[in-house]
């Protein structure tokens, strides 16, 4: 596979993925973050930890509830986002871009073309 | 969300933080109309009977004073915590009656129980309450409100040639009022105190996390019909009096409890780390013995920490570390004299005549 930035892929539990060079890089929706609220406290995923997709390997809290973060695809962690320990806020203002919460190397790249694309994603939304 | 049966927002559009925020620094408006609000004549026979649940002598309540106080099960347990007020509409004398919505069902037999006329104002009154430091000049432009009014006075008033009732109160820790006010006039009132740029429509979310901050006990939480107001580390708002009194459901409980040591006690908890405090964790000892459990929980905008309230055994001498059970980790937390942030009311008086 060559370099190249993939299309954002959304799943169910409101996590966005998107590829480059075989590594993904994940975090929660937009509507994940307005319906969560202030977040103020992020438990991030341990680098190193080889993941199945559903894993349950991280959670935000907000002022109102503490959500699990689920792992989109099966892969290795091999980085998180450190600015996200000190300012947890930072989802709420750019969730799908400087909010990113970990990074993976991705074993089956086939469990990412079956996520949603953003149009499918506004449609389960919709539903 | 759906709360006691009502539809109420968790917060507006700036989210919990802010308007916990503008509450403490300005003032925010609550629509708290999900909230029962009963009239009861003030008769001597009517009052005789509400004695029985409600420790407070009734008969001497001062005029146009507001009390915080209880209904009591037969075991002193309470079936809800009130704030009961004597005035006159009309040249009518009443017992005012604010109480909590998931408990209208079990208040309300006991009210129609005692007093069968009782008036349910709900139906035709909201209820609003503006809250913080600003409350008092963006309220006074539009009502008046006498400068001697002070926290837990309580008068009629008049809005859109309709009476209102308004008492200086209300459960965030800051000054602040509430208004009585007849449906059709509600919408009207709240946009002109909206006029004022510096305040904000705030919804269920700030008032849990402002009430935690002030220390203040919230039904299904701190209290039920398990714990007595003893228990609750609320016997200040007992009459000791009544404690006597055979007529006074769990009197005897009540004044055992006052006398004795009691199993559990009251505490405010703060987080040493980023972990959340949240209702129903679990409290442990260094040596891994159960000792406690958290009752109410909450990130606190003003400390910038998560904080709590609970319960935990008498006998813990809370100089030993508190450990809190968070996701199947035990965190230590910290002992916090209650209430975490200053109140800031406008001084009280004494309550009978």
């Amino acid at each position: 596979m060559g370099a190249y930035m993939s299309e954002k892929k959304y799943t169910k539990d409101h996590e966005w993925v998107s590829i480059e060079n075989e590594i993904a890089t994940i975090g929660i929706s937009n509507h994940a973050q307005e319906s969560l609220g202030d977040i103020v406290f992020i438990e991030l995923p341990s680098v190193g930890n080889s993941v199945k997709a559903k894993d349950e390997i991280c959670v935000v809290e907000s002022v109102k509830a503490a959500s699990d973060i689920y792992a989109p695809i099966d892969g290795e962690i091999i980085e998180v986002n450190n600015n996200l320990e000190n300012d947890a806020a930072i989802i709420n203002q750019d969730a799908e871009n400087e909010g990113w919460i970990f990074k993976m190397k991705i074993s089956d790249s086939n469990q990412y073309s079956e996520l949603m694309s953003e149009d499918e994603y506004k449609q389960f939304l919709e539903q | 969300m759906p709360f006691a049966g009502f539809n109420m927002p968790i917060n507006y559009k700036t989210g919990i933080i802010n308007e916990h925020k503008n509450v403490r620094n300005h003032s925010g408006i609550f629509d708290v109309s999900h909230m029962g609000q009963i009239l009861i004549e003030n008769n001597e026979s009517y009052l005789h009977k509400l004695e029985k649940y409600i420790p407070l002598q009734l008969k001497k309540l001062i005029k146009n004073r507001s009390n915080y106080s209880f209904l009591l099960n037969k075991d002193g347990g309470v079936i809800d915590d009130l704030i009961i007020s004597n005035i006159d509409i009309k040249d009518k004398s009443y017992l005012y009656i604010v109480y909590n919505a998931s408990r209208k069902k079990e208040d309300e037999e006991i009210f129609i129980s005692c007093a069968p006329n009782a008036e349910k104002i709900y139906e035709k009154n909201c209820l609003f309450a503006i809250q913080g430091p600003d409350s008092i000049n963006v309220l006074k432009n539009i009502i008046d409100i006498p400068n001697n009014m002070n926290f837990f006075d309580i008068l009629i008033s008049k809005y859109d040639n309709n009476e209102i009732i308004v008492s200086r109160s209300g459960y965030t820790g800051e000054d602040g009022f509430e208004l009585s006010i007849p449906n059709e006039s509600a919408e009207n009132l709240i946009n002109l105190l909206l006029k004022n740029e510096n305040t904000m429509l705030c919804g269920l979310g700030s008032r849990d996390s402002l009430r935690l901050e002030a220390g203040l006990s919230l039904y299904g939480h701190e209290l039920n019909e398990k714990i007595t107001p003893i228990e609750a580390g609320l016997s200040w708002a007992l009459d000791k009096e009544r404690l006597e009194d055979e007529n006074l459901n769990g009197n005897k409980v009540l004044s055992d409890q006052l006398k004795n040591k009691l199993s559990n006690k009251k505490i405010g908890l703060i987080s040493t780390s980023k972990s959340m405090l949240r209702d129903g964790m679990t409290l442990f000892d260094n040596n891994n013995n159960e000792i406690g459990k958290i009752t109410s929980g909450c990130f606190s905008p003003n400390l910038n920490k998560s904080i709590a309230i609970g319960y935990i055994i008498s006998e813990f001498n809370t100089d030993n570390p508190i450990f809190c059970e968070i996701r199947k980790k035990l965190e230590l937390v910290k002992i916090n004299n209650l209430p975490f942030v200053k109140k800031n009311y406008k001084k009280n008086g004494s309550i009978y005549e």
